[in-house]
């Protein structure tokens, strides 16, 4: 579904990601591991359109998206969250996934600009779909607060919702588990394993070690921009080159 | 509460709209005059703001609207009231044009561009002599005339009936703004000026709704232009300098940018201001200045703040009345 | 043909002026990372000091100089403790505060000064004769004293201790706090010779072309738009920039008029800004 060849991305000498071929097949959960500064982030800047790339392809679906711009993905059907909390702070939690739905609701510019019955209709069905995502990612109990005052864990929550809410075929989650509990880890890794039932393909960046072996059907491991094994999360574990890759970094050893 | 707010409103409406009446002095119906046109021009260029574009070069625009009415108006003896809509176009045209461009840069130097773009539109008017009259600019341009309204003969060669022109001018620019801030397309526009990378993620395209809101804005900033021509009746390219719109930008700073009617009060108070304080003559900037420095100092979040941090002032001040009296 | 050796001589005499002008205020701009626009009011009030020291004291013209630099790299200084550390970071309320000072300052300047031109003598009377040019030495001074404070800065800048503290804090101020360097005390000094340079500036330009209270505004848009050409925070491009921009207000005029250079060199900026914002040398 999701391809990448030859993925390259040189930044002023230094490579940051070298010939990443990727292969994420429909309805998996491909995880993308690695120390850090390997390259993780800058993958799914590449994908998304936020980096071009100084080589290689991204393909769709057939389609060759390389390059294009951020919002045009979108539109694809490839939505990603970001590593670094990304919500609208000053909207409330539900308000943040309508503002994300457009995209499902495929509301057009002059519809909503001339209040057209058709606008109306499409409001109302925006907001049935806004509380059901709202249910799936547990956060419907705090839809009217505003964004800027939940908790960490709960934001990063709201950033899957919200990326959930542009109707992706493609879900990249960039580190979902970043600063959380081991409550919270679980509570996301179940949400993760629903959007997946849902039928939504989804490819994650993660350092959660246990998380990933947990979720993953397949793992691809880096290490300074280049791929240094893939395959099951078993394999991967014993794979000898990735566990010295890691010797260095012990925290990420959890 | 609600029923009170609306009560409020209305009484709002009939003081905007009767007191003009009883108004005598031309010079103050003048300053009025100017304010409406800075609040309109202060409520479009907060628009274009929103989206994290602060335009230094909203006069620019201001200066494209009015020149293009005067002289269509002049040359082709197009009646104004429809002259202003042409003038309006021009600046729409003017910043369609480079509206592609210069909403994909960043924003600092999205304000720096807008600087020199309305530099850039002053000096050519400036020099364009055969069109512009150049430094010397246009005088004699035609008025809106006198008009039969329901009987009432209306002569807008006197300040009055301009002045309700401009209010009704306002009413409709602030409605249409307001109705697109609360409107869905408003609703993308503050995603967009809250966090543009996220926005851009869910498909949103970024550039083409700043360009949009940049064209509406500047659209306006031509029809207030194009008004204040055939109000004045003169033209010269030093109303349009770059501290003219700096001063729009002020206006809205110090009105307070959060709110829809920051801009409206900044505009109508910093209008009215130096012309109040004119009794200090040449220190009459200071005083300008003295309250620009009060609003940043003290109420950071602009004059809209002012009830906000007024209230546990009052509170206090009833407190302290109602001690003596509060049985417990 | 002389006249165009002329143009090109009047070209380099605004464009040192505009180098130093653009110098002060990259500096300020880029190690400070305050938006001071109010800094063409400092170059104004130099051009003041200097004709005070030298006309109304009756002091040595260069004395006046290097007076008006020291008192208003204090100026600076002052200001930048009592207004510009507060709004740090704030873009909405400094570009307030420098609004403000403008104001306060222009009418400051022309409450006390007038708004006739004043002219700031130079004991140099005479001229050059060069290939038929004739360079009067005024204007010669401003090439000679531009060329030798932009040697004497890069020197200071590269050599000394201070002057790579400048240089890191410009690039990136956290990085720099945990080098140990005083951030505050690298403020202070680089607002002070941000200030000083303006001071000099505003005075070779009052003695070319007289002093006005309004002569900041006009200073400062030559000054933002050198940055923009030769790219923030370096001096190599404000010294290319502020050359270029000066030869195009020198020489057009020859063709058409000092308006239709500004045009030019204006719309100039405004593609560069579309097409390479950084400038040509400018890093970020």
């Amino acid at each position: 579904m999701l391809e990448t060849k030859k993925l390259t991305k040189n930044f002023k000498g230094v490579q940051a990601v070298s010939d990443l071929d990727l292969n994420v097949r429909a309805g998996e959960i491909v995880g993308i591991i690695g120390p850090n500064g390997a390259g993780k982030t800058t993958v799914f800047n590449l994908i998304t359109g936020y980096l071009q790339p100084t080589k290689g392809e991204v393909i769709f679906n057939g389609k060759d998206i390389t390059g294009q711009k951020p919002h045009i993905i979108a539109q694809y059907g490839v939505v990603r969250t970001f590593q670094l909390d990304r919500i609208f702070h000053n909207f409330s939690v539900i308000h943040n996934v309508v503002t994300a739905s457009h995209l499902y609701a495929r509301i057009g510019l002059w519809e909503a600009a001339f209040d057209t019955s058709g606008y109306r209709k499409k409001n109302r069905n925006t907001g049935e779909y806004a509380g059901n995502i709202l249910k799936l990612i547990r956060l419907d109990d705090k839809k009217d607060e505003i964004a800027r005052n939940l908790s960490h864990g709960h934001q990063k929550l709201l950033g899957i919702a919200i990326a959930l809410a542009a109707n992706p075929k493609v879900l990249l989650l960039d580190e979902p588990l970043g600063g959380m509990n081991p409550a919270e880890v679980d509570r996301t890794l179940e949400i993760i394993g629903e959007i997946r039932k849902q039928g939504t393909t989804i490819l994650l960046v993660e350092h959660n070690m246990q998380a990933v072996m947990k979720i993953c059907d397949r793992i691809v491991v880096l290490n300074f921009g280049i791929e240094i094994s893939r395959g099951l999360p078993e394999e991967v574990q014993r794979d000898k080159e990735v566990i010295q890759a890691y010797l260095g970094t012990k925290k990420d050893y959890t | 509460m609600k029923l009170s707010k609306h009560w409020g409103y209305l009484f709002l409406f009939f003081l905007v709209f009767v007191i003009p009446v009883f108004i005598k002095s031309e010079y103050y119906l003048h300053i009025l005059i100017l304010s409406v046109i800075n609040i309109i021009l202060t409520s479009s260029v907060r628009a274009i703001a929103v989206t994290g574009q602060v335009s230094m070069g909203h006069a620019g625009f201001k200066c494209i609207g009015a020149y293009t009415s005067a002289i269509i108006a002049m040359k082709l003896g197009l009646s104004p009231y429809l002259s202003i809509f042409v003038g309006g176009l021009a600046a729409l045209l003017v910043a369609g044009i480079i509206a592609y461009p210069i909403t994909r840069v960043k924003t600092v130097y999205f304000s720096m561009l807008t600087m020199f773009f309305g530099i850039v539109v002053t000096l050519v008017t400036s020099e364009w002599r055969s069109l512009t009259g150049g430094t010397t600019g246009i005088i004699n341009i035609p008025s809106f005339g006198t008009i039969k309204v329901f009987g009432m003969v209306i002569d807008f060669n006197s300040k009055l009936p301009n002045l309700y022109f401009a209010l009704i001018l306002m009413v409709i620019v602030l409605f249409f703004l307001y109705g697109l801030d609360r409107s869905y397309i408003g609703m993308t526009l503050k995603s967009i000026s809250q966090d543009d990378s996220l926005a851009a993620s869910i498909g949103i395209n970024v550039a083409r709704y700043k360009a949009i809101i940049f064209c509406i804005g500047c659209f306006i900033a031509g029809l207030a232009g194009s008004f204040y021509a055939h109000y004045w009746g003169i033209l010269n390219p030093d109303s349009f300098s770059l501290f003219h719109s700096i001063y729009l930008l002020i206006y809205m700073i110090v009105g307070g940018t959060d709110r829809f009617v920051g801009a409206v009060i900044g505009a109508f108070i910093l209008t009215l201001l130096p012309e109040v304080s004119r009794v200090f003559q040449e220190y009459q900037p200071l005083v300008f200045v003295a309250v620009l420095y009060l609003v940043v100092f003290l109420l950071p979040r602009g004059m809209v703040e002012l009830p906000h941090q007024m209230k546990p002032l009052i509170r206090m001040f009833y407190q302290g009345r109602a001690e003596p009296h509060a049985g417990n | 043909m002389e006249t165009i050796w002329q143009g090109i001589f009047n070209g380099l005499v605004m464009g040192w002026i505009y180098v130093l002008v653009a110098l002060g205020l990259t500096i300020v701009f880029s190690i400070m990372g305050i938006v001071q626009f109010a800094h063409g009011e400092i170059y104004m009030l130099g051009a003041y000091c200097t004709y005070w020291i030298a006309v109304v004291l009756g002091l040595n013209v260069f004395i006046a100089l290097l007076l008006s630099a020291l008192i208003m790299g204090f100026v600076g200084i002052i200001l930048e403790r009592l207004l510009f550390r507060r709004f740090r970071g704030q873009i909405e309320g400094s570009i307030i505060v420098a609004i403000g000072l403008i104001l306060l300052l222009q009418t400051i300047a022309a409450i006390g000064f007038g708004t006739q031109d004043k002219w700031i003598p130079t004991t140099i009377a005479g001229a050059l004769n060069i290939w038929n040019i004739k360079i009067p030495w005024e204007r010669a001074l401003s090439v000679i004293t531009g060329i030798i404070l932009v040697l004497a800065l890069f020197l200071f800048i590269r050599k000394t201790k201070m002057g790579q503290a400048m240089v890191a804090t410009s690039q990136d101020i956290e990085a720099a706090t945990l080098q140990g360097i005083d951030v505050n005390r690298v403020s202070r000094v680089s607002m002070a010779i941000g200030c000083a340079l303006a001071a000099i500036a505003g005075s070779l330009m009052g003695a070319v072309f007289g002093v006005q209270p309004v002569m900041g505004s006009y200073a400062m848009e030559k000054g933002i738009a050198v940055i923009i050409l030769g790219g923030l925070g370096s001096i190599w491009g404000a010294v290319i920039g502020g050359l270029l921009l000066g030869l195009i207000d020198g020489l057009v005029p020859l063709g058409a008029n000092t308006t239709v250079a500004s045009i030019i060199g204006f719309s100039l900026i405004v593609l560069i800004l579309i097409v390479k914002p950084q400038g040509f040398l400018g890093h970020e």
